[in-house]
């Protein structure tokens, strides 16, 4: 009788995935170690270094191209359109009300817009 | 309008519910369609209208933790706050592919079993789903694995979401381009007469997600008071409900540097806040007292309960002392003994007089407690006054005038050495000025090779070299300085009427100081879909890779695919999308060519609803998959349909056996 609320649970934890195969195991342990799924990255390397035909597409072939056109340049803080870098910060600014902004920034304000656009680096 | 503050809804998650399995799905072999998506994941009956279930395509798994029973993983709705789990979220996209393929196994368990079925052992309906544009082959062959091996389905078909999206806004057969932009990735498929060309397709890794990651970051970035406040998901309500795209973006910023028109088409973002309750000294003595007395009454109490105890089992030896005087059998005493874990008479005495002892104490103690009460507040009047003598005003006029005066210098002195120490430091970044030359003859003078008499070190002086030579300058901002101020601008608010104080941003009322506001980064975070160099992104927008694509065909076939440019998928419902992609083709193409731009019915639904209309055709099964296929032809294998991927085998099939052969020689 004590056992039946134990029984009870475990059928519906069951019932719960009664349309799956048992025995099939997707975490694939090998040597008692998990092993760990490829990331896209290792997949894409691998997919690259193999001979493919001519004319056959792979998620590497299909990247788009940088484009033709120069980068425009946005004020870090404001978003407008900026004519000016600062060179101390290397923000970008877009005209002499921002500048005493840019340059009153704490370091780690200044380092989160720039690793935001993709331009920071910590040597120099 | 511009006094419009917007409250933020933060919407919670309601639970998926499970449906019935119906004896007709369950006899019928309905296929079951499953829009696959790295935001969301759209799955139901063939037979359904609308997807069954929509759910966020993520689980939580609890942090373990020790002397705890797991807690239940939380899948797609199930997760009510999706900020409150951040950090144990799991995706098993790592970009727009499916590479973790134990949680895909869980998310299929959820779509499943939500979707009622209770077959045991498989689940007898083929499955229709969604991959991305050139999905690796090592993807597929997983996905097949775990559909046929673990859920024993009797077919599968692949197609691309956002071709089925194309299908079933009725292009059948048309020329045109899609343009599906997805939560991590857009993709631009050019389709000639029906079939899509995936040759000359090309993928932006720019999508949903990184509006949101932009806007997110940028408004921490704006705010950093707030930077808790301001979550992915907040950032994701306000894209889709304030957020745009800008037809012309350099001609809308030059609208939006006007004062008059920002503050006209701001969006105010009212974050939630609780009033700073301040309290009055008298309040506070209040509380401290109120806080005392509990602290008393529940010390009193468990010292009441421990005497209470000790006092019945006092009570309870004593009669056993009685027993034993009485002359008792042994046998007996010796049980009761047992039964209160004594060994002997000896010991039962013992414990009597400790507990006597005890009690005494605690009846003492109590009576000096309630013998304090009284005193507290008589201890506590000295103690405030000392602290309202601290900073006192000297009597005379003259003294305090120059107490005053003093305050006011150590005050400057402070605000001083800080602009000295700004100066230094902007100074030392640049080359050439006389702090950095002294810098570095400094450092090169430390770094001299021939030190006969080195003596450095030897000094503790020595070693402030390095303050010198520090960009920092040695030492920086403090907040302990900035506390000092703000005690010295106290005392002088308080003693001189004339006082203006140096930053009056404390002063701003919490409403307005936990505002937020939205002005250009409503298109601004949009732009990165246009523009991906905005975030870093080296590869070329939208617009750019249209152009790109369209240079790759002859002027007829061009002219045809710019005549109907489809968009579909989440990012493509912001206002505007289609007229910025209308009016830079314009620009880009021949005078008086003809272009037609066309939005999706229903950008978030169409790919699946396309699936489902693949899935309900009368010719569906010649496309499936099926397990014998899968077993013959390898796990990559797969149906090519006119939505679909093209299926190339893996290269390496066909290398193996001489690779094997070659080492055999060798051998």
């Amino acid at each position: 009788m004590a056992n039946n609320p134990v029984d009870e649970l475990s059928q519906r934890e069951e019932k719960k995935h009664v349309f799956k195969d048992s025995t099939f195991d997707n975490s694939k342990t090998v040597n008692g170690k998990k092993k760990l799924w490829r990331s896209l990255k290792q997949i894409t390397a691998q997919e690259r270094n193999l001979p493919w035909p001519d004319n056959s597409i792979n998620y590497s072939s299909i990247s788009a191209p940088p484009s033709f056109k120069p980068a425009k340049k946005y004020s870090d803080i404001s978003g407008l359109i900026a004519k000016y870098k600062d060179p101390q910060t290397s923000l970008y600014y877009a005209g002499h009300e921002e500048f005493s902004t840019v340059r009153n920034l704490p370091s780690d304000i200044i380092t989160g817009y720039l690793t935001l656009r993709g331009s920071y680096n910590p040597i120099g | 309008m511009a006094e419009e503050v917007i409250i933020l809804k933060d919407l919670k998650l309601v639970p998926d519910k499970y449906y019935d399995y119906s004896q007709t799905l369950r006899n019928s072999k309905t296929p079951i369609v499953i829009d696959n998506g790295s935001f969301t994941c759209k799955a139901g009956w063939a037979t359904s209208s609308v997807p069954n279930l929509i759910f966020k395509n993520i689980l939580a798994r609890p942090r373990k933790e020790r002397g705890k029973k797991d807690g239940e993983t939380l899948i797609g709705n199930d997760i009510a706050n999706i900020e409150a789990v951040r950090f144990q979220l799991k995706s098993q996209f790592d970009r727009n592919v499916i590479t973790q393929f134990n949680v895909q196994e869980q998310i299929f368990d959820y779509t499943f079993s939500h979707l009622g079925i209770d077959s045991n052992g498989s689940i007898n309906h083929p499955i229709i789903i969604t991959e991305p544009v050139a999905n690796p082959n090592y993807s597929r062959l997983l996905m097949s694995e775990l559909l046929f091996e673990c859920y024993h389905v009797p077919g599968i078909c692949y197609g691309i979401d956002g071709l089925f999206s194309y299908q079933h806004n009725g292009h059948n057969d048309k020329t045109g381009l899609v343009v599906n932009c997805g939560h991590h990735t857009t993709h631009i498929i050019p389709v000639i007469n029906g079939t899509p060309d995936l040759i000359n397709s090309r993928r932006i890794d720019v999508g949903g997600y990184h509006i949101t990651y932009y806007l997110h970051k940028l408004l921490q970035l704006k705010y950093p008071a707030h930077y808790n406040a301001i979550t992915p998901s907040r950032a994701e309500e306000l894209i889709y409900e304030h957020g745009f795209l800008a037809v012309h973006y350099t001609d809308a910023l030059k609208q939006w540097s006007d004062p008059e028109y920002y503050d006209h088409n701001v969006k105010r973002i009212q974050l939630p806040y609780s009033m700073a309750v301040v309290l009055t000294p008298d309040q506070q003595r209040d509380k401290r007292r109120e806080m005392a007395k509990k602290l008393v009454e529940m010390n009193a109490r468990k010292r009441d309960e421990k005497l209470a105890e000790d006092e019945e089992q006092l009570h309870q030896l004593l009669m056993i002392r009685e027993m034993i005087e009485d002359g008792e059998p042994i046998e007996e005493v010796r049980e009761v003994l047992r039964s209160h874990g004594l060994k002997n008479e000896k010991d039962l005495r013992k414990l009597i007089i400790d507990l006597q002892t005890r009690i005494d104490r605690a009846k003492s103690k109590i009576a000096a407690a309630s013998l304090n009460a009284s005193n507290i507040e008589e201890h506590e009047e000295p103690k405030l006054r000392f602290f309202k003598n601290k900073i006192q005003l000297p009597k005379e006029e003259s003294i305090s005038k120059i107490w005053l005066k003093d305050i006011y210098k150590k005050r400057q002195d402070i605000i001083d050495k800080k602009t000295v120490r700004k100066q230094r430091r902007q100074d030392m970044a640049k080359r050439g000025t006389a702090a950095s030359l002294e810098r570095m003859r400094l450092i090169s003078q430390l770094a001299r090779k021939d030190k006969r008499d080195d003596d450095f070190g030897s000094r503790d002086e020595d070693w402030d070299v390095y303050k010198v030579i520090n960009k920092e300058g040695g030492d920086t901002d403090s907040e302990e300085e900035q506390e000092k101020i703000s005690e010295l601008e106290e005392v002088l608010r308080f003693y001189d009427p004339t006082f203006v104080s140096s930053n009056t941003y404390e002063e701003q009322n919490p409403k307005e100081a936990h505002q937020l506001h939205f002005g250009i980064e409503r298109m601004r975070c949009t732009e990165v879909l246009f523009q991906p160099s905005i975030i870093g992104c080296g590869q070329g927008g939208i617009t750019d890779t249209i152009e790109f694509i369209l240079k790759k065909y002859n002027v007829q076939t061009a002219n045809d695919i710019a005549e109907n440019v489809f968009l579909t998928g989440g990012p493509t419902k912001l206002p505007y999308f289609k007229q910025r992609v209308y009016r830079e083709l314009r620009e880009m193409r021949p005078l008086e060519s003809n272009i037609n731009v066309k939005l999706s019915d229903s950008p978030f639904l169409d790919a699946w609803f396309g699936a489902r209309e693949f899935a309900s055709k009368h010719d569906f099964h010649k496309y499936l998959l099926t397990p014998e296929m899968y077993a013959e032809m390898g796990g990559d294998y797969f149906i090519e349909n006119y939505c679909s991927n093209m299926y190339y085998p893996l290269p390496e099939a066909v290398q193996e056996p001489e690779g094997l052969s070659e080492q055999n020689i060798e051998i």
